[in-house]
């Protein structure tokens, strides 16, 4: 993935950590203790360096995709409609990271550096198309 | 009123402001406080993109804790100096709020905030919305009175450990009962950010003149990764620690971190350079 040494280095300032740490697919809560304000700033040192436009607070809005929110979750717990989805979203996490039951507020626990590379990428072939 | 919008407000005008994009403001430090360190300086620039925030959502959220990517400290400033403050804001929703920003007195920069973010939280959380729109109004029109600002007292800070040149470890013992508690914020009390960095950097100057171990005093020119990851509440005791993370002739640089009951609470960088007054 191109963008990914940029994307590694914009997460290690954020994070305060060595870009060594940064692996593609490490948890960002579990691996490299991000916390909600770590997931803001990266989300704005991306944009800054990446010149693009990531929507804030959509990440798992996004993982619904076109699925309507009642059928992706029942209070608070992600439908097996919900899993489908959110497995074909987040291809790049391997099967066992998905526990079920899972809480919607879990789904953050998932996101790896590979997820913000391919918001990234996504919000630059946004950008290009926009233009 | 009380001490709402006087004990820990630090904007008194609203002199320009272009709807969620930019603002200018004024406040002027009383000449009966002893001192207003930098961090109330930086704290005043927040409050005024805090303003510029709150107003582009109609009061329904506000940032409150912060992070900023970089704060240059380039003077002091002195009980009647006159701030003339300015926010550009990058970036504004329901979520939070990206600024920079910067104060002035005479014309001459003394504080600038680079990359700043607030995470929006909602108003009536902490505040009355009705209340702040109507401060507000006042604000982008004839002010509200100034001088009513008191001065803060530094926390007692008790230090606990300490390698000399190397680090040093405090606790800084928050107040149960202080009049700025009643401005930040009236529902839901919360000890102020700045007042937290204004600790640590006091803690930090400390070492940095043992790093340097020469008689030239060292000064906070510049703060970076400043992130506060959850709120200090009033009484609670917060072990704060000063690490020296590198050194070279142009200036010391120093690791802070601030921790309640092991939990980080407040994480930041500061680099210290001599002193030129």
């Amino acid at each position: 993935m191109a963008v990914y040494p940029k994307v590694a280095e914009t997460m290690a300032d954020a994070l305060g950590c060595d870009v060594a740490d940064v692996k593609l697919d490490v948890s960002l809560i579990e691996g490299l203790d991000a916390e909600s304000i770590d997931f803001l700033d990266m989300v704005f040192r991306l944009e800054r360096a990446f010149k693009i436009k990531i929507p804030r607070g959509k990440i798992v809005e996004n993982a619904r995709g076109d699925l309507p929110e009642s059928e992706f979750e029942q209070k608070g717990i992600v439908t097996e409609k919900g899993m489908a989805q959110l497995r074909a979203y987040l291809s790049e996490i391997p099967a066992e990271r998905f526990k079920t039951p899972m809480k919607v507020a879990e789904i953050p626990r998932l996101f790896t550096p590979e997820t913000f590379c391919k918001l990234v990428v996504r919000a630059q072939h946004e950008a290009r198309a926009a233009a | 009123m009380g001490d709402h919008f006087s004990a820990f407000t630090f904007v008194e005008r609203i002199t320009h402001l272009s709807a969620g994009a930019s603002a200018r403001g004024i406040f002027t430090i009383p000449t009966r406080v002893r001192d207003f360190p930098s961090c109330l300086v930086a704290e005043a620039v927040g409050q005024l993109a805090a303003w510029v925030a709150m107003s582009r959502i109609d009061f329904r959220g506000r940032p409150v804790a912060a992070l900023a990517t970089e704060t240059r400290f380039h003077r002091d400033v002195r009980p009647g100096d006159v701030l003339e403050l300015g926010v550009e804001i990058d970036d504004c929703d329901e979520h939070a709020v990206a600024y920079s920003g910067w104060a002035r007195v005479g014309g001459s920069t003394v504080i600038e905030l680079i990359h700043c973010l607030g995470p929006m939280l909602p108003v009536g959380d902490f505040d009355s919305p009705d209340a702040m729109r109507e401060h507000f109004v006042v604000l982008c029109g004839p002010g509200s009175a100034g001088g009513r600002f008191e001065g803060i007292e530094p926390s007692p800070m008790a230090i606990t450990a300490h390698v000399a040149g190397e680090s040093v470890r405090a606790d800084l013992q928050v107040p149960r009962h202080a009049r700025f508690f009643a401005d930040h914020f009236p529902r839901n009390p919360v000890f102020p950010a700045t007042l937290l960095l204004d600790s640590q950097i006091r803690l930090a100057t400390t070492l940095a003149n043992e790093v340097i171990g020469r008689t030239a005093a060292q000064v906070p020119a510049r703060m970076t990764h400043v992130k506060m990851r959850s709120f200090i509440a009033p009484g609670q005791l917060v072990e704060i620690q000063a690490s020296r993370a590198a050194h070279d002739a142009q200036s010391t640089r120093i690791a802070l971190n601030a921790s309640v009951e092991g939990k980080t609470v407040a994480t930041a960088r500061v680099e210290f350079a001599e002193g030129t007054t």
